[in-house]
């Protein structure tokens, strides 16, 4: 068996969907993701936020779930926004140039506050 | 559960594979008919950096080749947009059935032929030129020809040194110098390198970037488990992995396994991998048949089997997680870089090795234990050292998996594409005026 280093967990915070990632996303975990992903759309909601800040590695596999989530996600009109604070994170999505398709934060509220505020207006 | 130790539930079946990973490349492809503004809105903003590799490249026997298509293929994962070229090296009577990638040749020894690619590099659609370097795949006195390449280009271009010599002479340092003054940035695998370069060479050690040999995404999986299903659940195995010639010193381990068994009665050497072509073209199987009259010498038959075959990656990531203790007898010092230690790290395996430069560096810090060259007695008592200490051989397995992580293909590719753009950067070459000039 496969060791699978990657914890799922969701809560919401100003009535925004939170996924927290931690661990690892790569091909062996993220169809666990996307999973979830595709359960908290289906539920009703556009807007996510999805955490990375506890995220170690991710590899293009990660990626591509990101950018399938984001074309159900903009089907209802709605956003994916990011939350990562580790360099090497980070540096994924600028030097693929997905930072410009996944706003990225660095804190989980300044991320919901965000999509939050988006809503509204 | 300690991050990074394996389980083993004691039932589970084994279906060992490395997962390929075109998830975003195949998301893309699909959002061009599903969601065409996203797919439009993608590709605006996505990197659509074109870089060239010039190299041998498989179905070549070579382990740059192999490098070369894992770099190729890794940066490609990331960047869906974009056309990897191949400029592949090849003698002119090798007949090799490359894929579409390659675009172009070099014929090794035809020095026209480099001037020639540089020609068609220069009016393509590439942006950036990673050359990898070895003396003996370019023509010419110590591949010198390969200057002619690079002296004719007219865009960016980086090194990957997959040799660097402690003692070079004259014209293998004539190349090297030459070469690192005509490309923008040279890379290396260890640290060791750049110094190296910068004492040896001369090199300026801002030109000299590290970028570490990558390994297969693998996660950590049970020895015992995998040894279930290889059938072998009731040896301790020993491995070596690669193609075969007489640097390997794979006698040494031989005579190591010897002793081993006195204590070890169920050891098992595993020496996979088939002779260099090389080798085979130059003296056939001399080197293989002299290993195997040592293991008749030894009465070792029931204790190290060949594996005289090229195996998949698949089937060469079953063996290495079902290995105990990893072995690199390499008998050269010089030796800058091993992509079979870094894929037995990548395993997170316990590895035993002599001191070459790649080995001093990447297993030092308790990633590994290092053994005199050519010293039988030394590599066994290592091996049975970490036999009988099951928790320090834990403990090296955890550094060496958490060292390889880092170096995980997924994440070399970053580096290598985070250079390019600095490259391209420096170079005063924008990607957007690179497209608009290509429209």
């Amino acid at each position: 068996m496969m060791e699978m280093d990657l914890q799922i967990s969701t809560k919401t915070l100003e009535g925004i969907p939170v996924i927290g990632l931690s661990g690892e996303v790569d091909a062996y975990t993220c169809s666990r993701f996307r999973d979830t992903m595709i359960d908290v759309i289906e539920e009703g909601n556009a807007n996510i936020v999805v955490s990375m800040k506890d995220v170690e590695y991710i590899d293009s596999s990660g990626l591509g779930t990101l950018v399938g989530g984001l074309k159900r996600a903009s089907e209802k009109g709605g956003k994916i926004a990011v939350v990562c604070s580790s360099p090497q994170i980070r540096k994924v999505f600028e030097i693929t140039g997905l930072e410009k398709v996944f706003p990225l934060f660095r804190s989980e509220r300044d991320a919901a506050l965000e999509l939050a505020r988006e809503v509204v207006t | 559960m300690p991050k990074g130790k394996a389980r083993d539930d004691g039932k589970t079946p084994y279906q060992i594979e490395v997962p390929e990973e075109y998830v975003l490349r195949d998301e893309v492809r699909w959002l061009k008919t599903e969601d065409a503004k996203l797919f439009r809105f993608l590709k605006e903003v996505m990197n659509k950096i074109e870089p060239a590799y010039v190299s041998t490249y498989p179905p070549s026997e070579c382990g740059i080749a192999t490098f070369t298509r894992d770099v190729l293929t890794s940066v490609a994962k990331y960047t869906p947009f974009s056309k990897p070229t191949v400029v592949a090296v090849k003698r002119r009577e090798e007949i090799e059935p490359y894929g579409r990638v390659v675009r172009a040749q070099i014929m090794r020894d035809d020095r026209q032929s480099y001037i020639d690619a540089a020609k068609f590099l220069n009016k393509s659609t590439v942006d950036i030129i990673s050359i990898q370097h070895e003396y003996g795949i370019y023509g010419g006195t110590q591949g010198e020809y390969i200057l002619d390449f690079v002296r004719d280009l007219e865009k960016p271009a980086v090194a990957t040194l997959h040799t660097v010599l402690l003692n070079p002479n004259e014209d293998q340092k004539r190349v090297l110098q030459e070469l690192a003054e005509l490309c923008q940035v040279v890379v290396v695998m260890v640290r060791m390198g750049r110094q190296i370069l910068t004492d040896t060479y001369g090199i300026d050690p801002k030109k000299v970037t590290v970028i570490q040999h990558g390994v297969p995404n693998v996660h950590r999986v049970s020895t015992n488990a995998v040894k279930r299903a290889l059938a072998i659940s009731d040896r301790k195995i020993i491995s070596t992995f690669g193609l075969i010639n007489r640097g390997k010193g794979i006698e040494i381990a031989i005579e190591a396994v010897a002793r081993v068994v006195e204590k070890y009665p169920n050891a098992l050497y595993l020496v996979l991998g088939e002779t260099h072509p090389g080798v085979r073209a130059w003296e056939g199987e001399a080197y293989r048949n002299d290993l195997l009259e040592t293991v008749r010498r030894l009465n070792l038959e029931n204790h190290v089997r060949f594996n005289n075959r090229f195996l998949s990656l698949s089937e060469l990531v079953r063996y290495l997680c079902a290995t105990d203790v990893y072995v690199t007898p390499y008998l050269n010092k010089d030796q800058i870089c091993s992509g079979t230690l870094a894929y037995a790290l990548g395993c997170g395996k316990a590895v035993v090795s002599t001191p070459y430069l790649y080995a001093e560096e990447v297993l030092g810090d308790g990633r590994g234990v290092l053994v005199d060259f050519r010293s039988p007695e030394a590599m066994a008592d290592a091996i049975i050292d970490l036999f009988d200490n099951t928790s320090k051989k834990e403990q090296i397995e955890s550094l060496a998996y958490k060292y390889g992580r880092r170096t995980a293909w997924f994440n070399v590719a970053i580096d290598y594409l985070d250079l390019f753009h600095r490259v391209m950067q420096a170079a005063g070459v924008r990607k957007d005026e690179v497209v608009e000039a290509k429209k």
